[in-house]
């Protein structure tokens, strides 16, 4: 290993990624773009959403009921006349869930008071929507609650009946889903795309058998793997700094913790990325199998790293398997630092998880390439 | 017309045979359904489960404790982990330990018995999407939950409008019904763009395309020529897909597939038009592979089909509905939950066919045939 000849390939490398105007661009325009992709797409909010109203009462309470629930722009109402309207609206996809007022509402709200039977409304939700509607329901349930406590007496005197409880969001209190997906981006970009970037440009160069000439230079296969990987290292260590400035300062998402912090254990965990990528390439003979290869091992880790489903959630022993993924070692730090202003401290398991494997797999990519080569 | 027909298969004839012989892309098509299939049906879901919760009860009485367990009855939690203090709770939700924290007030029992009983929770909102639905459960069981025993009388029957609740076409609100249902559509939209986006780049790099430029075809018989296999396998692959949820997980398709597969020809060729037009623009290989990376993850993202599109803000929705995967995911959906037939899905069917005409146009225009 020589540093002068290492040093040589380095500059030979950033010459020719610089001359390449489209490559620079890529470099640059993938990851940012991802970043403004995905960074308002997660919402918890609901907001005028279409919602059937099949009014058979028609009286003061209903209306009032209706009128609660387009207030404040949560559902916009569409009045249907029957059920059978109400049926072919939800199966149109016209309207997410609906609502059906019976006629009996008015007479059982009066006499429910005096401990009759109460009203009974009925909702239907578009269950092959499964997220929207469990959205949609939490809602509806507030609203109708709120509204059948307004409109009945409480029982007892005036007295609240249940537990009040006062709800308050550590952290990110307005349950805004950009931070989430903002932090967790760079987990997508730099388990993905890094990956497809690194395996397509060492398998063009392969291809274009700029390889084979370097090889009967006095350089050695290791120098030459090396020449190529640290310039793309170092690009995206580049890239990691710029998302997270487009980020603060285009979308006003900072980390609370220390960004100096989130730049090193990025930086570190770029080698991940760079060692999956080489041996990608490695295993490829042309850049369109090298494409199928990056999607087809990338994308179960992306879905199961914790990105956007909850690795609580999933089969039991699911839950040990992605523990070996770094991305999602890499997805719950970069939430932490960003959300809960995490420090080493919290999270040291996680950065030593990370550390280990990127270095051990770095080193293991370029010792079996250099000797492949 | 003849003659275009028979350079069409001559063509087409060729790219199956290349095609047969690509293994990265014969095991691609025959690897990824499974993965996604697994993937999509049984590993992932959005519905909090096991969700760590601490609580400090400060009251230690009969109703205190009903009320933690009323909680846990939701399905949504681990036992909930008893801390000391207020601090140390704060400390571990920092730590990402647990994602709720309950305190139970001193006097919550004297409380509830008079009326008016509050308890504060204090959530982790660092995953909006599992504090929006813990939080409104944990608020439900509390409105719901019965303090003295005249509030039972009313509350027990849960509030004085009773909610009958149903969902349509997914009963249990089971998530892997949602993706179950675009299966095909994840598959079709990977397969369709990725493919031909790399086809005639390659030809062009190896130097084939100029002989077939000397051959007595147009470039738009070798275009539609190279596309024509693909459109078979991606029948191939929606074929595919249906079968194995169904045998698998036993979702079948509500509605009609031959619906279906008329519905997916406009989104089959419109994506495969994308992939051609990508090709023409791209120079290298890298360089197709990353332009349609730039179609691949919007399809996506931004079209529905893994969060609902519905509620995202303005500009990113309207993006979303330039892409051909929004409106077949749409059909999709309508199709294979809903049993809607093809009246319903033809606003649609139309748009699809629209995309279709309009990337026609975009390669028309691109691709003269043009050396070296």
């Amino acid at each position: 290993m020589s540093w002068r000849r290492l040093r040589t390939l380095v500059l030979r490398e950033i010459r020719a990624t610089l001359r390449d105007p489209f490559t620079a661009s890529i470099l640059v325009a993938v990851p940012l773009g991802t970043l403004l992709l995905f960074n308002s797409i997660l919402t918890t909010e609901v907001r005028h959403a279409a919602l059937g109203v099949c009014d058979a009462t028609a009286s003061p309470a209903s209306r009032r009921l209706v009128a609660e629930l387009r207030a404040q722009g949560t559902f916009d109402p569409v009045a249907l006349r029957t059920r059978t309207a109400l049926d072919e609206a939800l199966r149109r996809g016209r309207v997410r869930a609906a609502i059906v007022i019976p006629p009996d509402f008015d007479r059982r709200l009066a006499e429910v008071g005096r401990g009759g039977v109460r009203p009974e409304v009925q909702v239907i939700y578009d269950g092959g929507e499964a997220v929207l509607a469990a959205n949609i329901e939490g809602y509806l349930n507030a609203i109708v609650a709120r509204v059948g406590a307004v409109l009945v007496d409480a029982p007892g005197g005036g007295r609240r009946p249940g537990i009040e409880v006062t709800t308050r969001v550590l952290f990110n209190p307005t349950l805004d889903g950009q931070v989430f997906m903002v932090a967790g981006v760079y987990g997508f970009v730099f388990s993905f795309l890094t990956v497809l970037i690194t395996a397509v440009s060492v398998v063009g160069e392969r291809l274009a058998g700029t390889f084979d000439q370097l090889q009967v230079t006095p350089a050695t296969s290791v120098e030459i793997l090396l020449g190529k990987l640290l310039p793309l290292g170092a690009v995206f260590a580049f890239d990691v700094l710029l998302m997270a400035l487009v980020a603060g300062f285009g979308l006003g998402v900072w980390p609370r913790g220390s960004l100096v912090f989130f730049l090193g254990v990025s930086s570190v965990y770029v080698l991940v990325s760079l060692a999956i990528g080489l041996v990608i390439s490695a295993t490829s003979g042309t850049a369109s199998e090298a494409v199928q290869r990056s999607v087809l091992f990338s994308i179960p880790i992306i879905q199961l790293s914790g990105f956007l489903f909850p690795i609580r959630s999933m089969p039991g022993f699911l839950q040990w398997i992605v523990e070996a993924f770094p991305a999602t070692h890499y997805i719950r730090v970069s939430r932490a630092i960003y959300m809960r202003a995490a420090g080493p401290a919290d999270l040291w398991g996680d950065l030593l998880f990370i550390g280990v494997v990127g270095v051990l797999l770095f080193a293991l990519a370029v010792r079996t390439l250099g000797a492949r080569a | 017309m003849r003659r275009f027909v028979s350079n069409l298969l001559a063509v087409a004839y060729k790219e199956a045979r290349v095609l047969r012989h690509d293994r990265a892309v014969m095991s691609s098509i025959l690897v990824q359904p499974i993965v996604m299939l697994f993937l999509f049906g049984w590993a992932i879901s959005n519905t909090p489960r096991n969700v760590p919760w601490l609580v400090l009860d400060r009251s230690e009485t009969a109703v205190s404790r009903r009320f933690v367990g009323d909680i846990q009855a939701t399905g949504y939690f681990q036992p909930p982990v008893r801390t000391a203090s207020y601090d140390d709770g704060r400390q571990r939700l920092r730590r990402g330990e647990a994602l709720a924290l309950l305190v139970v007030p001193e006097r919550f029992a004297r409380d509830a018995a008079q009326g008016g009983a509050r308890v504060q929770l204090l959530l982790d909102g660092s995953d909006p999407l599992t504090a929006a639905r813990v939080g409104a459960a944990i608020g439900r069981v509390g409105s719901l939950f019965a303090t003295d025993a005249r509030a039972v009388a009313v509350a027990a029957r849960g509030g004085p409008i009773a909610l009958r609740q149903r969902f349509r076409f997914n009963p249990t609100l089971h998530d892997g019904t949602f993706y179950l249902s675009v299966l095909g559509v994840i598959l079709l939209t990977n397969l369709c763009l990725s493919a031909s986006s790399l086809g005639l780049v390659g030809e062009r790099e190896s130097g084939t395309y100029e002989q077939m430029l000397a051959l007595p075809t147009t470039p738009l018989e070798i275009v539609l020529g190279k596309l024509l296999p693909h459109v078979v396998v991606s029948y191939g692959v929606l074929i595919l897909a249906t079968l194995l949820s169904g045998f698998v997980f036993g979702f079948w398709p509500a509605g009609n597939f031959v619906t279906l597969c008329v519905v997916a020809l406009p989104f089959i060729l419109a994506s495969l038009g994308i992939g051609v037009f990508v090709s023409a623009i791209a120079n290298t290989s890298a360089q197709a592979v990353f332009i349609s990376v730039f179609f691949i993850m919007p399809s996506f993202v931004l079209s529905g089909l893994m969060m609902p599109y519905e509620f995202m803000p303005h500009p990113v929705r309207e993006i979303g509905a330039v892409t051909p995967t929004r409106w077949f995911q749409i059909a999709s959906r309508q199709i294979v939950t809903r049993g809607a037939g093809f009246l319903d899905v033809l606003g649609p069917y139309l748009v699809l066919w629209g995309m279709f005409a309009v990337t026609v146009l975009a390669i028309r225009w691109r691709m003269k045939p043009r050396l070296g």
